[in-house]
């Protein structure tokens, strides 16, 4: 239950403005591009989410990946490559002062990533594989462990297990939906507290959650319109950071165009999960946990 | 049962030793804990902290009742931290106590192994009812 959660820490090195996570501290948000398409789009992208998110008040970590491995078709936008992506992440990071994640396929790009990156994030589909979590765990950096659409919420703890075992204990897990039959996912609330009795802080992926995984023929297709209903979910139900994608012209975009959200609604979508989110904390500072014990 | 003889029997003389019997570590999961029961053939495991202090015991009878009352999916049971579902005061003994004083409290309270532990809680072996009452029987 979320009141299990006994571990909190900070994301950022050096000189970014730090955040901290964890269980009854403000809303966290993830949030960027899902790919780095171009330096410019980058620095457009980070400017523009730095800005709403200096207006809504809330941490922010910016996100965007260098290499998408996962693409359904082999002609998609595949990323600008690990030194290249990483540079620019470096180079954002300096300029707008805000720790940045970025994920890793590969176990040889993790040391890379680890020292760029104030977030190191393990792909779902890589979520429990060891090689992937050793390599994770090794860069010492905050990992995002971002739950596999096919593992039960409860089997998480064994990858949280493997990166403790190599030595990580900065973990946040990520809740980004869940396969439900063939191309569809589904959402399930239970999955937030259940990933948080392993002790580490849980975070909602509202953008992948409305994904419907390849179910374009070769790519994959989503619906957005859920995302304001989701996040509201996950926010009331108890979490401590939000994840969502963000892009500036999504019709466009080069990567996960069917479920990255318009700039044009994070600002609303983002001061309605503070909102919420502030006020959870206050109903728990007045009234007491709510935890309901499963068996009495 | 009680006769002089017997009254000079100690639980150091007939528990097990720590070899002998289940002991996991607090992280373990509940179902590396039944694997480590049924190892050792035993319906009880110790649960030690990493001083070997004791933190707590699982037995049979404490699983049985979990079954009828956790709702959760079995899958995610075999997850939980075996410690969760643990007694964890459990009624121990100490090495020095008579025999007979510990089969008495055995039957008191319905118990079939006792603990063994220092007066620092830590855990020395596992008295069983059965080799215990056998060896009263013998002497």
């Amino acid at each position: 239950m979320e009141n299990q959660i006994n571990k909190s820490f900070m994301i950022g090195y050096g000189n970014v403005n730090q955040v901290k996570i964890g269980y009854k501290l403000p809303l966290v948000f993830f949030g960027g591009p899902c790919a780095i398409e171009s330096r410019e789009h980058a620095f457009k992208m980070a400017d523009e989410i730095g800005s709403i998110c200096k207006r809504v008040d809330i941490p922010w970590v910016f996100k965007s990946c260098y290499d998408k491995d996962c693409r359904s078709s082999p002609t998609s936008f595949h990323g600008l490559g690990v030194d290249h992506g990483l540079k620019i992440l470096s180079d954002i990071r300096n300029e707008f002062g805000a720790p940045v994640v970025s994920d890793f396929s590969d176990p040889s790009w993790a040391p890379a990533t680890g020292e760029v990156c104030d977030l190191v994030q393990v792909p779902a589909y890589l979520c429990r594989q060891t090689s992937i979590l050793r390599a994770a765990a090794e860069t010492k950096r905050p990992i995002h462990l971002k739950k596999g659409q096919f593992m039960s919420p409860w089997n998480m703890k064994n990858s949280v297990r493997k990166l403790e075992a190599f030595g990580c204990d900065k973990v946040i897990l990520t809740d980004r939906g869940t396969f439900f039959g063939y191309n569809m996912l589904v959402n399930d609330p239970r999955c937030l507290p259940i990933m948080a009795e392993t002790g580490y802080p849980v975070c909602y992926d509202a953008t992948h959650s409305v994904q419907l995984p390849t179910s374009m023929g070769n790519i994959s297709g989503g619906e957005r319109n859920f995302i304001p209903y989701l996040v509201r979910s996950a926010t009331a139900s108890g979490i401590q950071a939000l994840f969502m994608e963000v892009h500036d012209n999504p019709s466009e975009a080069l990567s996960d165009a069917n479920t990255v959200l318009d700039i044009q609604y994070l600002e609303n979508i983002l001061y309605q999960a503070k909102a919420i989110h502030e006020k959870r904390l206050e109903i728990l500072e007045k009234l007491g946990e709510d935890n309901v014990h499963p068996e009495k | 049962m009680s006769t002089p003889k017997n009254n000079r029997i100690l639980v150091r003389d007939v528990m097990m030793t720590p070899d002998q019997f289940p002991i996991i570590k607090k992280t373990i999961l509940f179902k590396e804990a039944l694997e480590e029961m049924g190892n050792y053939g035993l319906g009880t495991v110790c649960i030690v902290d990493n001083n070997n202090k004791l933190c707590g015991i699982l037995t049979d009878g404490d699983i049985r009742r979990k079954l009828l009352k956790v709702q959760k999916p079995f899958s995610a049971f075999f997850v939980d931290d075996a410690s969760l579902h643990s007694i964890t005061e459990p009624i121990c003994c100490k090495a020095s106590d008579l025999l007979y004083n510990a089969v008495t409290i055995m039957g008191e309270k319905n118990v079939w192994d006792l603990p063994v532990v220092n007066k620092d809680q830590k855990l020395l072996g596992l008295l069983h009812l059965h080799p215990a009452i056998k060896i009263l029987l013998e002497r």
